[in-house]
């Protein structure tokens, strides 16, 4: 019961992986070559802002140690990632480069992701049953402070705002490989 | 000798030099150094070790671990009392480990450094009392919580959303009824009283790290006075089939109702929303305490629900905010299917999404996969497959046989979502199928084939047969070949003549020539040891002897 849905996990990364690509179309279209959309119109955005790229130090240590986690350490990176992601999101709803209904169902469904996993991280917190965990989770908050960061230092301009849904769509990936691990 | 002693007075005049000084160094150092931080304000507390008050100072130095480079604390130089604040410290990262060092300072003389153990600011760092902000309606307080720290904080630049609050409230003339609730940072206190003047404190918490803050400071307030008109109730939702009914109570008739819905996820995030609450449609002035509106209006999601009355006295507050889960579970529309019989042994099935569903809303991104259940018409033995293709196969399947296929969709890697009905069920039956066709071919080609082999093979059995039961006198060829004379043959293979002997009674002269005769057969006889007889008239090996024996008794006879 307690971990069942984190399966969810993968829903949301469907949803928000081609929510995330379709947004890229010039209409909001339903059509199945989202790729091919994502490579038209991700790359106009993209390539400008090429020079702005940073090196967030996204804690490589974390992907690669991820199927050592236990349960519940895996549990709370999730949540902190999802947590973070929200937090991002939710400080320039306009200019993040995406329209906003698909920001706001994409807030939606990160809030619903942390509401369900909220009384399984509550036990975890009790028991005090985390090894990992919690190095884990300053590493990440090192790596989301750089991203935050970045961003207040370049304005939340449209530039900043494209590198960083670049790092989003990675943390997304990485979400889905822990649920992956959970899984089996 | 000189030397040595002249070493030895100036080692000991530099030690009285060192010595002093060491002690008095010992003396300035500061003890029992401790940093305290509350949200961005860092605090450096000490003790100072010398119990004179003369003139001493202290200052610090601060670097990030693993670095060399240390740096003066600023806000914590030439201190002569026992703590300083450095929050003036432009740190760029509170999540990484800064090494500390103070030391005491006297005129000209500075003590050893006092290294504090490295630490992560933002592991020490306390929450601080958030700002609370209160307004009052008759029966509940409306709270809005500012979270800890100014808003460019840099301590909980992350987790601005990620607190959550706790709400002592008691009522201010009595300290003993209390009241504890976790709340949102926009949020309201319901089931109060009204004109009763509360009192309460907030603090916040962050359940991730399991840090919990100190109390903001106590807050009161006086409710208003009992609103003219109500607001409505026991708020409730349900779902029933392709609709949401909401319902709640209200004492009064002749009033009409508003409802408006928020995603929940706002309620997270600190700062009003008061102008992203929507109408929910076909909640507009209802006068019925209850309305029905389509669940395509919400999306997956949890959602806040909130309804007020109106009559003719006025508005209402708003009721009580309900919370309530759209797990709309896509509806996916049972897919249809078609079957057809191939040339080989196999059908082929062909799913596809039904022509319904390309006019109602259907997810699109949500992936689907069908699961198909094959079976044989006669039998109940079902085979469940899933797939992900629109068009697949069934191979090596019995010709001429019927059969039935049904699928549904799901939603892949949705487990949850039990997915479509099943389609209707559609049968076809395999083609008589090349194969054995060719089987019957072959197995006719294989029948004629083996006929004459077949009765080649019984005549020879039968042959066999024969010459074990019924043998033929013939005698072997390779004997043939030895024995190729007529008469010899006839004599040892023959059956057919007898070999009879003549007899005559010899009674006058006339009989010489047919003694001759006899002579010849016997001298005949003399060469050959078998011989036939006239016994019995039956052929048998036995009687060669008794044919030699009658051989001899001529032989006799001849002599007499």
């Amino acid at each position: 019961m307690t971990y069942r849905c984190l399966l969810q996990m993968a829903l949301l990364l469907c949803f928000s992986t081609t929510a995330l690509s379709s947004s890229y179309s010039l209409r909001s279209s339903q059509s199945r070559d989202r790729t091919q959309v994502y490579r038209i119109g991700g790359r106009l955005s993209i390539v400008s802002c090429l020079r702005d790229r940073t090196d967030f130090r996204f804690p490589q240590t974390l992907m690669k140690r991820a199927q050592q986690f236990r349960k519940e350490d895996a549990v709370l990176v999730m949540y902190e990632v999802l947590q973070q992601i929200f937090g991002i999101l939710t400080r320039d709803f306009s200019s993040t480069g995406w329209s906003e209904t698909i920001v706001e169902d994409l807030l939606v469904e990160l809030y619903g992701q942390m509401n369900r996993l909220e009384p399984i991280q509550k036990e975890i917190m009790q028991k005090k049953n985390f090894t990992m965990g919690d190095t884990a989770v300053l590493h990440l908050k090192k790596y989301y402070f750089s991203l935050v960061q970045y961003l207040k230092s370049k304005e939340y301009n449209r530039c900043a705002w494209t590198v960083v849904r670049v790092q989003i769509l990675m943390n997304f990936s990485f979400l889905k490989s822990l649920t992956g691990y959970l899984r089996d | 000798m000189l030397a040595l002693l002249g070493a030895t007075t100036l080692m000991l005049v530099a030690g009285r030099c060192v010595l002093p000084a060491a002690s008095g160094e010992a003396n300035l150092k500061p003890k029992n150094v401790e940093i305290h931080i509350i949200d961005d304000n860092f605090f450096l507390k000490w003790n100072s070790s010398s119990e004179s008050v003369r003139n001493v100072t202290f200052s610090a130095d601060y670097q990030i671990l693993g670095t060399d480079n240390w740096k003066k604390l600023p806000g914590c130089q030439h201190i002569s009392s026992n703590k300083c604040n450095f929050s003036s410290v432009e740190l760029k990262n509170v999540f990484e480990k800064i090494e500390l060092r103070i030391r005491a300072e006297e005129g000209n003389n500075t003590s050893t450094w006092y290294e504090v153990e490295p630490f992560v600011p933002f592991l020490e760092a306390q929450i601080g009392p958030p700002d609370v902000h209160l307004e009052a309606e008759d029966k509940a307080v409306i709270l809005s919580i500012s979270p800890p720290g100014t808003k460019d904080s840099i301590m909980w630049a992350l987790d601005r959303s990620s607190f959550t609050y706790h709400v002592v409230i008691w009522k201010n003339s009595s300290s003993l009824e209390e009241r504890t609730e976790t709340v949102y940072p926009e949020d309201k206190i319901y089931k109060l009283s009204p004109e009763i003047t509360y009192c309460l404190k907030v603090k916040a918490e962050l359940r991730l790290q399991s840090r919990v803050g100190c109390y903001s400071p106590v807050y009161c307030i006086n409710t208003t006075e009992r609103h003219k008109v109500p607001s409505p109730e026991n708020i409730q939702i349900s779902a029933d089939n392709q609709v949401y009914v909401l319902k709640w109570d209200y004492p009064y008739e002749h009033t009409t109702f508003q409802a408006q819905w928020l995603s929940a996820f706002l309620k997270k995030i600190p700062g009003k929303h008061s102008d992203k609450w929507k109408q929910i449609p076909s909640c507009e002035n209802v006068t019925t305490t209850r309305c029905v509106f389509p669940r395509a209006v919400f999306s997956s999601g949890i959602y806040c629900v909130r309804v007020r009355a109106s009559n003719g006295n006025g508005t209402s507050f708003w009721s009580e905010e309900k919370k309530f889960n759209a797990e709309m579970k896509t509806v996916i529309l049972p897919p249809v299917i078609s079957m057809r019989s191939t040339t080989d042994d196999s059908l082929c099935v062909s799913v596809g999404a039904s022509e319904e569903s390309e006019n109602t809303p259907v997810n699109p991104l949500y992936p689907l996969i069908y699961e198909v259940i094959f079976w044989e018409n006669t039998s109940n033995a079902e085979r469940k497959v899933l797939e992900k293709r629109t068009d697949f196969t069934f191979p090596n399947l019995k010709p001429l046989t019927v059969y039935c296929v049904k699928a549904r969709a799901l939603i892949e890697d949705d487990r949850r979502n039990k997915g479509s009905n099943f389609s209707e069920t559609v049968c076809e039956k395999t083609k008589p199928g090349n194969t054995s066709k060719t089987w019957l071919i072959a197995g006719i080609c294989t029948i004629l084939f083996s006929i004459p082999v077949v009765i080649y093979v019984v005549r020879v059995f039968l042959r066999c047969v024969k010459y074990v039961f019924f043998p033929s006198s013939k005698p072997p060829s390779s004997v043939d070949e030895y024995f190729s004379d007529q008469p010899l043959r006839n004599l040892l293979l023959s059956t057919s003549e007898e070999q009879t002997e003549r007899c005559f009674i010899i009674e006058n002269a006339s009989i010489i020539t047919e003694i001759e005769e006899t002579n010849e057969i016997d001298e005949v006889h003399k060469e050959y040891s078998s011989q036939t007889s006239q016994d019995s008239g039956n052929y048998s090996n036995e009687d060669e002897n008794s044919g030699v024996k009658i051989s001899e008794e001529f032989l006799q006879q001849d002599s007499v």
